[in-house]
C-alpha cells in the first residue's frame, strides 16, 4: 500500500526519534500554561492540557510524538480547566503571527520566495515598531520561525502582559496604519500671497511634510515618500519602477511627466505639491512600504488581539515541513535562512516516491528530482512527505 | 501638604485623603453632627449635578469652612452612591467627577497636572523643557482611542512614549479617574447607616433611574426588523443569505447580533437556510455553539471598533447613526426609538 497512513507512520517515527534526544524546552511559568496537540492520523484537537512537572511533559512529546504542538500565550490559574471561563485568566504575552497564507499575492510566489516577503514584514515589525517606536526591550521580544510559513515574535514585557483584546487590537492597528489620518500628517503652507487694497489672500499653497526625523508615523510617511522618490530619479527606467509599485500604465506616464527635477528638490524640501495624482500615489506607496501587512483583512483574524490564544510551540516540530520552531536572535534575523536554520532532522536516506518534478534548496544544496523514485535524505523526506508533494516507498516484498 | 482649596478641588488625592483622616470627624458625627449638615446637603448636589449634567458642580471655595464641607461632601457622595446600587448610576456619578476634575486640570500649570496623573499611577515624563509624555500602555487603556484623532496612529510615538498637550492629558487623567472610581465602588456593600440617613435621596434617585431604564427598554425582541439593521449586518444578511463567502469573524458577528435580537437558534437558522450552498448541520452546529445552546458561553456581537479590525465594517456605507454609535445593537435600538418618535 502506498499513500498517506504510511507516510503518517513513518513522520511519527521521526518525530519521536527527535524528541528521544533532543528534549524541547518548556516556555516560562509552563505549570500555567495549557498545551495542546494534534496527532498524526488523529481527528481534532487536544486540548486544555496541563502540564505540573518538565518530565511529565517530556514523556508525553516521546510516547506521543504529536504532530503538531501548541501551547497558550495566556496564563492561566487553571490551564487544564475544560471550559475557557473556569481557566482564570492572568495575563498573556503579546503574540505577532506573520503567516505568508495572509501575504496579498502570496498564492503565485513559492515556499522560499513567500518567506522572504514574510521576512521583510516581519522585521519591520521588530525593528522599526516593536523596539523603535514602542521601545520594546530588546531581553523581551524573543523571535521565531514557524516551522510553517511565517515567523512569529512573543512579546513577554510584564508591564504589557493585562492588555486586553481592545488594547492590543489599537496596537495593531497603530503597525498596520489603520485609520491613519493624511491630515494630521500634511499640513496646507500658503506659499504665496495677493493683496487687493487692504485686504490679503493666499494665493497659492502647498503641502506640507513632516520632518524625516519626527516621531511616530509622521517621520515614517516622510522617510517612506523621499526614499520612493529616490527610488525613481535613481532608477534607469522610472516607468518599470512605478510599475513595480503597482501603478497602471497611464497614471506612471502622468507621474514621470510631473516629476519634473523641481517638483523632486520641492519634496526631498519638504514640499509635497498639490497634484492629487502624485500626493496620492506617494502617500499610499508610503504606507505600504512603511506598514507592517499583518492579515489582508481577510479570513483570518489578527491573532494579536485574542489574549486566549493556542501558539506553536517553540522547539517543537511542524507536522507539515519536519521544520523545527527555532528561536532566532534579532541580531541573526537579517540572515537567517529557515530552509537551513531550522532544519534538524537527520539525513538518513529514505525512498520516497515524488509524483512531479520538485526543486529545493536545503541545507544549503540544490536538490532537484524528476517524477519517479528517490533515495533522499530523511529530513527532505519529512519536507515533501508533510507537504503531500510525495509518498514513501514502501519495501518491496 | 497641599492648600486646603487644592483639596477641596481634587478630594481623591492622598493629601486630601490625610487631611479628613488627621482633621475630619467620625463617621457617626459625619452622618448625624448638625455641624455637617451642609457637607450632607453638597454630596446630594454632586450626585444630583451628576445625573442631570455628568458633572459634580462648581461650589463657592472661598473660606476655610466651604473647603472642609466640599472635602467632606465627596466621601459621603461615594457612601451613598453605592447604596443606590445602581451600575448605571454609578458609572454616570464616576463620570461626574472625573469631568470635574478634567475642568479644573485644564486650568492648572502643567507640572501640577503631571503630578496630580502621577499620583493616579500614570506614567509620566515631564520636565519644563520638555515636552508632556505618557507610556504608551498607560495611554492604551485610557485614552479614548475610539476617536481617530487619538488613535496612537495619529500621534507621536518614539520609545514608548507618546506626546500629548497639556489639554490631552488632562483627559486621560479624567479617565483614569472614572475607571478608578468606578473600580474603588464596585463591590463595596452599602452601609446601613448611610442607607438609612439618606432614605429620601436614595429613593428619589432610584425612581428617576428606574423611568430612564423603561424608556431604554421599548425596543422589541424576537423578532427582526430588517429596516433597522445596521449597514455591516444588512451586507452580513445579505452575503449570507446570498450563499457568498463570509468571512469567519462576520458569521460570528452576525449570529451573535440576532442573537442578542432574541431571536432563537432556529429563526437564526431560518434566515440561513435561503442560502444555495445552505448545510444544516453545519449551520445549526456553528450557530448552538455561539449563542450558548452547545457551549459554556453566550457570545456578544462586537462593537463597531472590532468590526472595523476585522474587516467587517462597510466604512464606505457608514451613515450619520453609525459614525454617533459604537455598537451594532446601538444602532438598532436607536433606529427603533427614532422611528417611534415619528
Amino acid at each position: 500500500m502506498m499513500g498517506g497512513d504510511s507516510s503518517q507512520a513513518f513522520l511519527r517515527d521521526a518525530f519521536e526519534a527527535f524528541y528521544r534526544s533532543h528534549p524541547v524546552e518548556l516556555p516560562d511559568r509552563f505549570t500555567r500554561r495549557e498545551f495542546a496537540f494534534l496527532m498524526f492520523g488523529g481527528k481534532g484537537m487536544l486540548r486544555h492540557l496541563g502540564f505540573e512537572r518538565r518530565e511529565q511533559f517530556q514523556d508525553f512529546l516521546e510516547e506521543r510524538a504529536p504532530q503538531h504542538a501548541y501551547y497558550s500565550s495566556a496564563y492561566y490559574q487553571a490551564p487544564s480547566a475544560p471550559k475557557m471561563q473556569d481557566k482564570k485568566w492572568m495575563g498573556a504575552e503579546l503574540i505577532f503571527d506573520l503567516d505568508s497564507d495572509h501575504l496579498p499575492g502570496a498564492e503565485k510566489m513559492t515556499y522560499v520566495e513567500s518567506l522572504a516577503v514574510v521576512k521583510r514584514e516581519f522585521q519591520k515589525l521588530v525593528e522599526e515598531f516593536l523596539l523603535g517606536d514602542l521601545g520594546f526591550s530588546e531581553k523581551y521580544v524573543s523571535l521565531y520561525f514557524s516551522g510553517g510559513r511565517g515567523y512569529h515574535c512573543h512579546v513577554k514585557d510584564p508591564t504589557i502582559l493585562d492588555l486586553d483584546s481592545s488594547e492590543r487590537r489599537e496596537l495593531v492597528d497603530y503597525i498596520t496604519a489603520r485609520d491613519l489620518q493624511d491630515s494630521l500628517i500634511f499640513h496646507e503652507r500658503v506659499t504665496a500671497r495677493r493683496s487687493y487694497g487692504t485686504q490679503e489672500f493666499a494665493s497659492g499653497t502647498s503641502l506640507q511634510m513632516p520632518s524625516p526625523q519626527e516621531a511616530g508615523w509622521k517621520g515614517r510617511i516622510s522617510r517612506g515618500i523621499i526614499e520612493i522618490v529616490e527610488e525613481i530619479t535613481r532608477s534607469d527606467s522610472p516607468m518599470e519602477k512605478l510599475k513595480e509599485y503597482g501603478v497602471k500604465e497611464k497614471d506612471a506616464e502622468r507621474l514621470v511627466q510631473e516629476l519634473s527635477e523641481e517638483r523632486v528638490r520641492r519634496i526631498r524640501g519638504g514640499m509635497l505639491d498639490q497634484s492629487k495624482a502624485i500626493r496620492k500615489f506617494f502617500l499610499n506607496s508610503a504606507l505600504r512600504k512603511t506598514a507592517v501587512s499583518l492579515s489582508a483583512g481577510e479570513t483570518d483574524e489578527p491573532v494579536t488581539c485574542d489574549v486566549k490564544r493556542l501558539i506553536r510551540l517553540p522547539g517543537s516540530l511542524h507536522g507539515k515541513t519536519g521544520l523545527r520552531v527555532v528561536p532566532i536572535a534579532i541580531d541573526a534575523l537579517e540572515r537567517f535562512d529557515p530552509l537551513r536554520d531550522a532544519v534538524v532532522l537527520p539525513d538518513t536516506p529514505v525512498r520516497i516516491q515524488i509524483p512531479s518534478e520538485l526543486s529545493v534548496r536545503m541545507k544549503d544544496e540544490s536538490f532537484t528530482f524528476s517524477p519517479g523514485e528517490h533515495e533522499v535524505p530523511l529530513f527532505l523526506a519529512a519536507f515533501f512527505l508533510g507537504r503531500k508533494q510525495a509518498t514513501l516507498q514502501e519495501p518491496n516484498p | 501638604m497641599r492648600e486646603l482649596p487644592t483639596l477641596a478641588r481634587y478630594p481623591f488625592l492622598a493629601d486630601t485623603r490625610q487631611y479628613i483622616k488627621d482633621h475630619g470627624p467620625a463617621i457617626t458625627d459625619l452622618l448625624h453632627d448638625l455641624l455637617y449638615e451642609r457637607a450632607r446637603l453638597t454630596s446630594i448636589e454632586r450626585l444630583d449635578n451628576a445625573l442631570s449634567d455628568s458633572d459634580v458642580g462648581e461650589r463657592s471655595l472661598a473660606t476655610d469652612a466651604d473647603c472642609i464641607m466640599e472635602i467632606l461632601s465627596y466621601p459621603l457622595a461615594r457612601m451613598v452612591t453605592v447604596c443606590i446600587s445602581d451600575p448605571y448610576f454609578q458609572r454616570r456619578y464616576a463620570l461626574g467627577e472625573a469631568y470635574h476634575t478634567y475642568k479644573y486640570l485644564l486650568t492648572e500649570p502643567t507640572s501640577f497636572l503631571s503630578a496630580v496623573a502621577k499620583e493616579l499611577g500614570l506614567s509620566v515624563h515631564y520636565t519644563p523643557e520638555t515636552r508632556l509624555r505618557l507610556f504608551f500602555k498607560d495611554y492604551l487603556r485610557y485614552a479614548p482611542t475610539t476617536y481617530k484623532e487619538w488613535k496612537m496612529v495619529n500621534r507621536e510615538v518614539a520609545g514608548g512614549y507618546i506626546a500629548l498637550s497639556h489639554k490631552d492629558l488632562a483627559r486621560v487623567v479624567q479617565e483614569t479617574l472614572r475607571a478608578r472610581i468606578n473600580t474603588e465602588l464596585s463591590g463595596r456593600p452599602c452601609d446601613e447607616d448611610v442607607n438609612r440617613i439618606f432614605m429620601e435621596d436614595i429613593r428619589r434617585l432610584q425612581t428617576i433611574l428606574q423611568q430612564r431604564q423603561r424608556r431604554q427598554d421599548a425596543v422589541p425582541v424576537g423578532k427582526l426588523h430588517p429596516e433597522h439593521l445596521p449597514p455591516c449586518m444588512t451586507d452580513l444578511l445579505a452575503a449570507t443569505q446570498a450563499g457568498e463567502n463570509v468571512p469567519h469573524m462576520g458569521r460570528f458577528a452576525l449570529v451573535a447580533f440576532l442573537n442578542s435580537l432574541k431571536l432563537s437558534p432556529t429563526d437564526i437558522l431560518k434566515l440561513f437556510s435561503t442560502a444555495p450552498d445552505f448545510e444544516e448541520e453545519k449551520s445549526r452546529y456553528q450557530i448552538d455553539h455561539i449563542t450558548g445552546a452547545t457551549s459554556s458561553t453566550s457570545y456578544k456581537c462586537p462593537g463597531c471598533d472590532k468590526m472595523r479590525t476585522y474587516g467587517i465594517c462597510p466604512t464606505e456605507k457608514m451613515d450619520g447613526l453609525c459614525r454617533r454609535t459604537r455598537h451594532p445593537l446601538n444602532y438598532y435600538s436607536a433606529k427603533w426609538r427614532q422611528e417611534k418618535k415619528q
